[in-house]
């Protein structure tokens, strides 16, 4: 039988809460220091224990990142999906399957390999044998694709911090899974797993935590948040990394971690703090955001910096609160009642998480106003591989703060909201400072910043803040463009599609379409893109929504002759965009567009 | 040049910081004449001159409505946040955190703090932020033209429409249930109590509540409102004569009284003297404060003076683990860890 290496997908159900995560983590780990590209899916319920969860491990030579467009190799434990997922198989799979489980295997066309997994986790330890049972089937894996003993052992190591007992435990279930397979079954599948030289050394990280290191090197000096998936894990990594990055030797921070009663109070924090001259901010998702509206636009309105992260998930209302999307795109961008635009981060790999997180401030107290950072639930909390990060190549930008009374002094006239320099941005004073003391509100001011409701007053300060926040367009992120000589088709995209777009790029190419990428990293959309749409003939806009948000923006942004030359391709279920459904939908749309 | 002729200089009262008083006045009020929201502005004035307090290291914080307009009108060299209604706890918390030895005033009414801002106020209370929270209570919402607000009393009838149905809201003795450290309540017609009361909230550690009946002249100031100046004066419980004795002034001068007194001291070490007018009330028990309150509601009575008092609590900046010195005064340099750190927490994450 040829083989087939590095170039298959697993998928293994299992229920949550049974330590199954652990499991798949040792087997992603040790995968990944064999030098396997390989990337893994958490597909997990809303829920602490006992509902189905799937862990999608992709090895892809071509580095494909994206759940695979089909699985290859199942691992069934758990009843309740059984039936449904052996029906999805595609003839000839693998399936590793718990015989202690009381389910049938019905299918005589797939591959069979039965491993009695709970009665050789009960010969370990009965009362535990719930937990050991997940081991085994990493075991039985590693015995079938030939999965080096020595990196499953370190990737124990490193998922149980060394800690002695649960390392040995975990060890001998591996060795048990190992063992059953190589004495009672015999491999009939094509699949291996071969050792890869790895060229530059990386490491594998999810991308709350990027974020949440990128917040501290940005030197955030306040955290509220209010607990909500998929954010949770980025407020506290920022909370897990204060104790070595921002302590001093006496145990005192300087950074302020409350936790809010809920997410407008966390919003409000925000505020305060970007009032009071420091750099706060929130991590949170959709329906968090939903409820920081009121906030936003104060914050837009009487110019405060703040920083708001948001790890989407999916929408409306509740909805799929552990699955992926990008459907807040309009939410942020617009946020708030009344005429509002935000500036918003887009990060599409871990390092942008990491360095986003530190520009989010800067771009904040530069622009004196709220600034987003549009990460989501696969790109926050999946693992991505990561080279390091880099240090910030610019010092923290502390924006138009007048903090000497020598320098107020020598202003001809000061205004909170005066536009001295022709940019829209206006000087501000502190809190406690004595300058130019003004009762900041969320109600119409003159460029003093006392009330008012003039005619006058009032246009000419929403035209400065529209001019304000334009001005942005070209210092934010550049778009990241792959281009083709032909310039026939273009995709814009964003975020996480990152992960998917190189494979549907292949896809669209070997049916003769060669296209040309340009990944949207922030909005007000960059001058880059309208360019990048005018040199095309056609550009598709790809998003894992339903409407079209941001093909919506650029509707609206366009000049009128740039408007008939994009389309939108977008498409939402849930899980993180499989190469193969976009690549067919965009397909679809071209051939539209040639009737 | 004035041909009028010199004026002789007069003298002008200065305070501890030799400021005059206009040091600490604001803009012109702009709401009904008479309204009892500008007596306690005027309160706030005094208090905070002749407390020392210097004036740029105020923040002046409220919410919206009538009550939280008027940070405009006093301590015009603070700087102040007119925030959204009833939120204004929220961003008093984040500037706090930023820079916590400011003085913070924050100013509500009752709409802001009992209906849309109730669970913000009860986790500022839980926090035991440091900050004096001046409830300016009417009964009625006021900038929407005379609605009753969830702290009307049952049986009240404002100017128009039917008598009040509805259970009120005791935020006096929500906030004694809540463990505040610091709970009084006054009238803005004494001037008096509600200044010393002021005074000692300022130099308390922790959260000081201070609910304020304060009648709203346009929509609430009928005889059968029991928040009328004329209900108020004719049914004010008085707790106790209170004075309030700075840090600064040796107690030696201030006039002993007659009667039984308690001094409390508080956090800056000035002293608020409690002087028993018929019986004692202790306002380090809980239940007695909530006592007194419950026995004035049954009778349809307003019961006023320092309700409870804790000063063992500690209070946000220290719980938060902090440096001492307030964050916003950290330089850039030590807020951005160094690149040796990033290569450490690079070399950790690559194993």
């Amino acid at each position: 039988m040829e083989t087939i290496a590095n170039d298959f997908t697993i998928n293994i159900a299992t229920a949550n809460g049974t330590g199954s995560q652990s499991a798949n983590l040792i087997l992603l780990q040790s995968l990944f220091e064999m030098g396997v590209p390989v990337s893994g899916k958490n597909m997990f319920p809303s829920n602490i224990s006992g509902l189905p969860t799937w862990y999608i491990v992709r090895l892809s030579d071509n580095g494909y990142q994206a759940p695979g467009n089909r699985t290859h190799i199942q691992v069934l434990l758990n009843p309740a999906t059984w039936d449904e997922d052996l029906a999805s198989l595609e003839p000839g799979s693998v399936v590793i399957w718990n015989e202690n489980a009381k389910m049938e295997m019905n299918r005589d066309d797939v591959i069979s390999y039965p491993v009695p997994m709970s009665a050789l986790a009960r010969k370990i330890n009965p009362k535990i044998a719930k937990l050991v049972t997940n081991i085994i089937y990493v075991g039985v894996l590693a015995e079938l694709l030939g999965i080096d003993q020595e990196e499953l052992e370190a990737a124990v190591a490193k998922q149980f911090k060394g800690k002695a007992t649960a390392v040995e435990l975990n060890i001998t279930a591996l060795g048990l899974g190992r063992d059953y397979f190589k004495e009672n079954l015999s491999k009939n599948d094509p699949y291996i797993v071969e050792k890869r030289v790895i060229e530059k050394p990386q490491f594998f990280i999810e991308g709350n935590e990027a974020a949440a290191l990128g917040c501290l090197f940005g030197g955030v000096q306040m955290l509220a948040w209010y607990p909500i998936t998929p954010s949770s894990s980025l407020a506290e990594g920022i909370i897990n990394y204060i104790p070595q990055l921002r302590t001093d030797d006496d145990g005192n921070a300087t950074c302020a971690v409350i936790q809010a009663e809920d997410e407008l109070a966390a919003a409000g924090m925000v505020l305060g703090a970007g009032w009071a001259g420091g750099r706060g901010m929130t991590a949170t998702s959709g329906p968090g955001i939903s409820l920081m509206q009121e906030f936003i636009g104060l914050g837009y309105f009487a110019e405060i910096p703040s920083v708001f992260w948001d790890v989407n998930r999916v929408g409306p209302s509740t909805g799929l609160p552990t699955r992926t999307q990008q459907s807040d795109i309009t939410l942020l961008y617009e946020g708030s009642h009344g005429d509002t635009q935000h500036i918003v981060l887009i990060p599409g790999t871990v390092e942008e998480c990491f360095e986003f997180g530190w520009r989010a401030f800067d771009y904040s107290e530069r622009y004196q106003t709220p600034v987003f950072g549009l990460s989501d639930l696969d790109l926050g909390m999946n693992r991505w591989a990561c080279e390091g990060f880099e240090y910030p190549d610019q010092a923290m930008d502390r924006g138009k703060v007048v903090r000497e009374r020598d320098v107020f002094e020598a202003f001809e006239e000061f205004g909170r909201y005066l536009d001295v320099d022709g940019d829209g941005i206006p000087y501000r004073t502190l809190p406690g400072s004595g300058m130019d003391p003004i009762l900041y509100r969320g109600t119409g001011h003159n460029p003093k910043g006392v009330y008012s409701e003039k005619p006058d007053d009032y246009f000419e300060l929403m035209q400065r803040l529209r001019r304000k926040i334009d001005g942005a367009r070209d210092d934010l992120p550049a778009p990241i463009l792959r281009e083709e000589d032909e310039c026939e088709v273009g995709i814009i995209y964003l975020g996480s599609m990152e992960n998917t777009i190189q494979e549907i790029d292949d896809i669209l190419e070997a049916t003769g379409i060669k296209v040309s990428q340009c990944r949207v990293r922030a909005l007000p959309l960059h001058s880059g893109v309208e360019e990048f749409i005018r040199r095309h003939k056609t550009t598709i806009v790809l998003e894992i929504n339903r409407d079209g948000q941001m093909y919506g923006i650029l509707r609206k942004e366009l000049p009128n002759d740039l408007i008939t030359k994009i389309r939108s391709v977008a498409y939402s279920d849930g899980v993180p965009p499989r190469a193969g459904i976009y690549a067919k939908l965009i397909l679809e749309t071209l051939k539209e567009g040639d009737n | 040049m004035s041909d009028k002729p010199a004026r002789p200089a007069r003298a002008i009262k200065l305070n501890v910081l030799n400021e005059p008083k206009e040091s600490y006045t604001g803009g012109k009020s702009s709401l009904c004449p008479g309204c009892g929201h500008d007596q306690i502005s005027n309160v706030i004035i005094s208090a905070a001159w002749e407390n020392g307090i210097e004036p740029h290291r105020v923040a002046k914080m409220s919410g919206i409505g009538c009550s939280s307009k008027t940070p405009a009108y006093y301590l015009g060299q603070s700087h102040g946040f007119n925030t959204v209604h009833g939120r204004m706890p929220s961003v008093t918390t984040g500037a706090y955190a930023i820079n916590k030895d400011l003085l913070y005033i924050g100013v509500s009414g009752d709409g802001d703090s009992a209906s849309i801002g109730i669970g913000q106020l009860i986790h500022a209370i839980r926090r035991n932020m440091d900050m004096v929270y001046i409830v300016e209570n009417n009964g009625v919402y006021g900038l929407t033209k005379g609605q009753y607000s969830a702290t009307a009393d049952i049986g009240s009838k404002k100017k128009k429409g039917e008598p009040n149905k509805t259970q009120p809201i005791d935020l006096c003795a929500l906030a004694i249930n809540l463990g505040c450290t610091f709970v009084a309540r006054s009238f803005s017609g004494s001037k008096k109590q509600l200044g010393s009361l002021l005074k000692a909230a300022m130099s308390h550690k922790g959260f000081a509540l201070i609910d304020v009946i304060s009648p709203c002249v346009t929509f609430n100031n009928n005889d059968e409102s029991m928040r009328s100046y004329g209900y108020v004066k004719e049914n004010e419980i008085t707790l106790h004569m209170t004075d309030y004795i700075p840090h600064f002034n040796p107690v030696e001068e201030i006039e002993v009284p007659e009667g039984h007194f308690r001094d409390i001291e508080l956090h800056d070490g000035s002293t608020i003297r409690l002087e028993t007018i018929s019986a004692e009330h202790d306002p380090g028990n809980a239940v007695a404060a909530l006592t007194a309150l419950h026995e004035a509601e049954s009778n349809q009575k307003h019961v006023t003076g320092l309700l409870y008092f804790d000063n063992t609590k500690p209070s946000l900046a220290e719980d938060m683990g902090l440096v001492d010195i307030p964050l916003v005064d950290i330089p850039n340099e030590d807020l951005r860890p160094n690149r040796e750190t990033l290569d450490k927490i690079n070399a950790a994450l690559h194993g």
